[in-house]
């Protein structure tokens, strides 16, 4: 499933070359970039670090034997989002290993979640409280937060993964690839705000008498994990089929 | 109107002060900064100076710093469900006198 929705995002992004741009002294010249980004490196170069087993892919080529799947497809996310946001996709596709393994991973008695917050993954279960590494802005203690963006969902013997995240340059933003989020509900509470211990700088130049004092206290934000939930199959599939 | 979407790879330290220049005047002030400029002539020849510094690509529609870095931002990966009780009512509150 990963080499084909990538190698799909790969033709549709590789540009046939500019036109010939005429300039005084020299002809044909085109203004092709050299760097790599996603649309510059071959298909081959790409897949390298991709392990598929034989036996995945000819799962995933004999997809015609399960007719009642949902349509191949990363679609839009439903919450609206700037025009030029980055370009994470969520994968909504109900695979084979979903229908078989889903019902197994509910089963089990406690999971955990690989939630993204910002990019920044943090692994989690219900009752965790996690520091973030900067103060949420416009939340409240108090406020509960639904987390929706996901990469890993586990239980002790079972773990359902997303397709690894694309590397990023300059040019071409990393792409994560995230969990449909109505596969799980995740909320946390905000607890409140910390500080560190006040930390003081001393800024100075040789010679010179005078030293400058710079004072930091940065304030983090504190979430309690108040549910880890992962729903069931049946619950799912009803999901889907209400969109 | 097609643009070149410029970017300085390469550090113009060591080099002439006109090569500085042709870079000032592009307005790429460090490594790696991208520009955009309209396809032109002039801004051909003024890549020509610097070809060995830049990567150079042609594109439809510039973009502004803001829409860059807003290119680069993920998602959150949250949204907020319900606002504190006190929070609530206090909106709630506002929302009385004005009516």
């Amino acid at each position: 499933m990963l080499a084909r929705t990538a190698r799909r995002s790969l033709l549709e992004t590789r540009s046939a070359l500019p036109p010939t741009f005429l300039l005084p002294f020299r002809a044909s010249i085109t203004t092709v970039s050299h760097t790599l980004e996603t649309g510059n490196v071959p298909d081959p170069l790409i897949h390298s670090g991709h392990h598929i087993s034989q036996e995945l892919k000819s799962k995933v080529q004999n997809r015609d034997n399960f007719p009642e799947l949902a349509p191949l497809s990363t679609s839009p996310k439903p919450s609206p989002r700037a025009a030029h946001a980055r370009d994470d996709a969520v994968i909504r596709d109900l695979t084979p290993s979903i229908r078989e393994l889903l019902p197994l991973l509910h089963s089990q008695p406690a999971h955990y979640l690989t939630i993204h917050i910002h990019g920044h993954p943090y692994l989690i279960t219900q009752g965790d409280e996690i520091r973030l590494p900067f103060l949420m802005p416009r939340v409240k203690p108090g406020d509960v937060l639904r987390l929706n963006r996901a990469t890993h969902i586990g239980s002790r013997d079972y773990t359902l993964k997303a397709p690894e995240a694309q590397k990023g340059t300059r040019d071409a933003p990393k792409k994560i690839f995230y969990l449909d989020d109505r596969l799980f509900v995740c909320r946390a509470t905000v607890v409140g705000i910390e500080q560190e211990p006040l930390r003081v700088m001393e800024k100075t130049k040789r010679r010179q008498r005078h030293i400058k004092h710079v004072k930091s206290q940065h304030r983090f934000t504190v979430l309690k994990i108040s549910d880890v939930e992962v729903k069931s199959l049946e619950e799912y599939e009803g999901l889907l089929d209400r969109r | 109107m097609p643009y070149f979407r410029i970017t300085l790879m390469r550090s113009a330290i060591g080099l002439p002060s006109k090569t500085h220049g042709v870079l000032a005047a592009l307005g790429l002030k460090k490594r790696m900064a991208t520009v955009y400029h309209p396809v032109s002539s002039s801004v051909a020849g003024q890549i020509m100076r610097i070809k060995e510094l830049v990567d150079v690509k042609e594109v439809e529609h510039a973009m502004t710093k803001d829409e860059m870095r807003a290119a680069r931002r993920p998602d959150p990966g949250y949204y907020v469900e319900k606002r504190d009780a006190k929070v609530r009512r206090e909106r709630e509150g506002v929302e009385g006198l004005a009516v």
